[in-house]
């Protein structure tokens, strides 16, 4: 089934070809212009001092204080005891860990969701309703069943991450054509290998589109999940640098997040045209 | 006009538009028009500002201003406020007053009274089951307190005076309704904490030391009010109707603390003989004990204050929370004090 799916025949690969955008080389061009563009906006801003540095800092304070809390030697090893790396560190393997457990709770939910009508009419509502929770709404909960340490943090961001996995998985596989199925079925397949050989394939685009979407919005809720004994990660240095309106290190922070966030997801992006290499060809 | 996906499509558009036109009119921050306006951030303890909330003493003195309540959880909370310019007058510890004065916040705030040198609301408490039952045996274990807070500097205040080094304990920045908790399953071994998360953690605990011993042992903490110095500038008639409602309710504390139980009771939803417990926890001192030699002083003989301000803004600077310690006569400068308005 997939060997006829990945050599497609050379008339229809010219096709598409045509239609894809602008030549990567261009893009990232246009990309960083316009990225420095913004930096000399704000330098300028910043030299203006119509805010005072304190409200808006300059991007040369925010490069001061991203050397400042790299260095180990600085007097507080970094920033209140930890170095950025060693914090972003923590915060991706939090990340890690919730997304991943998240995403296997996902899959397994969605998939029998999926397969079996009963299963979805009662637990959709279930999964729709977790969705909707803001995370630091029920961290507070967490923190009084499982204490201050790790399980808080993890259990947050798998509970943040797992329904749009189920969600997308659910639907992934209702939605998979169902003469596919009786193909293989008339081939004499158990049902176990109809999941494995055409379910799961089929809906691979749809549940990896939902697993981006599941780490970023687990990776945005690192910093909810940190305001309780969050000290030693990303977010907990944005939290306690608030604390003392240390806006330079709060914007430093900020910035980590959201870069390694884009990196994180332009990595899923380049495992889902692996995986599905079907995908907008079809 | 028949109703069709795109008339309903830029009906929706127009949504946004709308609600933009909304914003901005009631939040404009110029004291324009014939209505002055007054920004108040207060803090929801058991304290003598409450009464004035609670009987609009300061919205009778000043019939043709608009006074603005806001509570906030926190003075590092409020001096965000006062960086975003939006709050005139505020009452607020002194660890973050030390801080607000340091580069490289340096709010143009002074502080223009005492309204209390916390006694024993805050203290060092450590669980029965952990063992502790002095500050030196805290070495290796958990103490947590809210970071940036008056009880933080307390805690590390208790520490150095026991010769503990705060490096040698591990300290958890947690809020006061997680820190009890984190008590409960047994999380952390000690914590400094206010009232009223403060009781519940001593029914099973150690006091080990409070504020009110820390005050006496010369590392005080407070509760100030603070206004904006341009603010001052140009509102000394609200300045003075402040200073009188707050000095009459400070008055009271002492000689009717009934009458300001139940209005703390009532601004904090606590019952009145818990708000008449919580006020009992700490120093009031009028304004003429406050311009006395340990407090504020007077122009040509300043008091301590300033000193004790500038202990906390060193302990501030050890742990790289501030750029730098500006010299005595920055903070002698911040201390207005009652009665330098005015004008006595």
């Amino acid at each position: 089934m997939s060997q006829a799916l990945a050599d497609p025949p050379a008339d229809t690969r010219a096709a598409p070809r045509a239609r894809r955008p602008a030549p990567g080389g261009r893009t990232l061009l246009v990309r960083s212009g316009a990225v420095l563009v913004l930096i000399a906006v704000w330098e300028l801003l910043a030299l203006a001092e119509i805010w005072p540095p304190v409200v808006l800092p300059g991007p040369g304070q925010v490069w001061h204080q991203l050397l400042a809390t790299s260095d180990t030697a600085n007097g507080q090893g970094g920033y209140a005891g930890s170095t950025l790396l060693e914090r972003l560190g923590v915060s991706l393997r939090r990340v890690g860990y919730g997304s991943a457990y998240g995403v296997l709770l996902g899959v397994g939910l969605g998939l029998v969701m999926g397969l079996v009508p009963l299963v979805r009419a009662v637990t959709e509502p279930a999964v729709t309703f977790l969705r909707a929770l803001p995370p630091l709404a029920y961290l507070s909960l967490l923190v009084i069943w499982f204490g201050i340490d790790e399980e808080p943090k993890v259990y947050l961001l798998m509970i943040a991450a797992f329904p749009p996995v189920a969600v997308a998985t659910a639907t992934a596989v209702t939605g998979v054509n169902r003469q596919d199925v009786e193909a293989v079925q008339a081939l004499d397949a158990g049902r176990g290998h109809v999941i494995a050989s055409v379910v799961l394939p089929a809906s691979a685009p749809e549940i990896i589109t939902g697993v981006r979407l599941a780490v970023g919005i687990a990776y945005s809720s690192v910093v909810a999940a940190e305001t309780v004994n969050g000290a030693d990660g990303i977010g907990g240095m944005v939290l306690n640098a608030q604390r003392y309106n240390q806006t330079s290190v709060v914007v430093l922070g900020l910035f980590v997040i959201g870069i390694t966030g884009l990196l994180i997801d332009s990595a899923i992006v380049v495992v889902q045209r692996v995986l599905s290499p079907w995908r907008g060809l079809v | 006009m028949s109703v069709t996906r795109r008339s309903v499509l830029s009906l929706l558009a127009l949504g946004p538009v709308l609600a933009a036109c909304g914003v901005g009119g009631s939040s404009s921050r110029s004291s324009s028009g014939s209505e002055r306006v007054v920004r108040v951030a207060y803090q929801n303890f058991a304290d003598s500002t409450l009464l004035v909330k609670d009987q609009g003493t300061l919205e009778k003195a000043l019939p043709d201003h608009r006074i603005t309540w806001t509570a906030f959880d926190s003075g590092a909370s409020i001096n965000t406020a006062f960086l975003g310019g939006a709050i005139d007058l505020a009452v607020i510890g002194s660890s973050p007053a030390a801080a607000a004065l340091c580069p490289p916040l340096n709010i143009p705030y002074k502080v223009i009274e005492l309204l209390n040198v916390i006694g024993d609301s805050e203290a060092l408490v450590a669980r029965e089951a952990s063992g502790v039952t002095k500050i030196a045996d805290l070495v290796g274990r958990k103490v947590a307190a809210p970071f940036s807070s008056t009880a933080h500097y307390s805690l590390l205040a208790a520490l150095r005076q026991a010769g503990v080094d705060p490096a040698a304990v591990t300290l958890v920045d947690l809020e006061p309704q997680n820190i009890q908790a984190a008590w409960q399953r047994g999380d952390i071994d000690a914590a400094y904490v206010w009232t009223p998360v403060l009781s519940g953690l001593q029914q099973d605990g150690v006091t080990l030391t409070d504020s009110a011993k820390l005050a006496t042992a010369g590392r005080p903490t407070l509760t100030f009010t603070v206004a904006r110095t341009e603010f001052i500038d140009g509102n000394a008639e609200v300045i003075a109707k402040w200073l009188e409602a707050t000095d009459h309710a400070i008055g009271l504390i002492k000689t009717d603390p009934g009458v300001v139980a139940d209005a703390v009771a009532r601004q904090i939803g606590s019952s009145k003989e818990d708000a008449a417990a919580q006020l009992r926890q700490n120093i009031y001192l009028t304004h003429a004990e406050q311009r006395g030699p340990d407090y504020f002083g007077t122009k040509d003989a300043p008091g301590q204050l300033a000193n004790r301000l500038r202990d906390a803004a060193e302990f501030l600077h050890d742990q790289k929370k501030i750029d730098a310690v500006p010299d005595l006569e920055t903070f002698r400068a911040a201390l207005l004090g009652p009665g330098a308005v005015d004008g006595e």
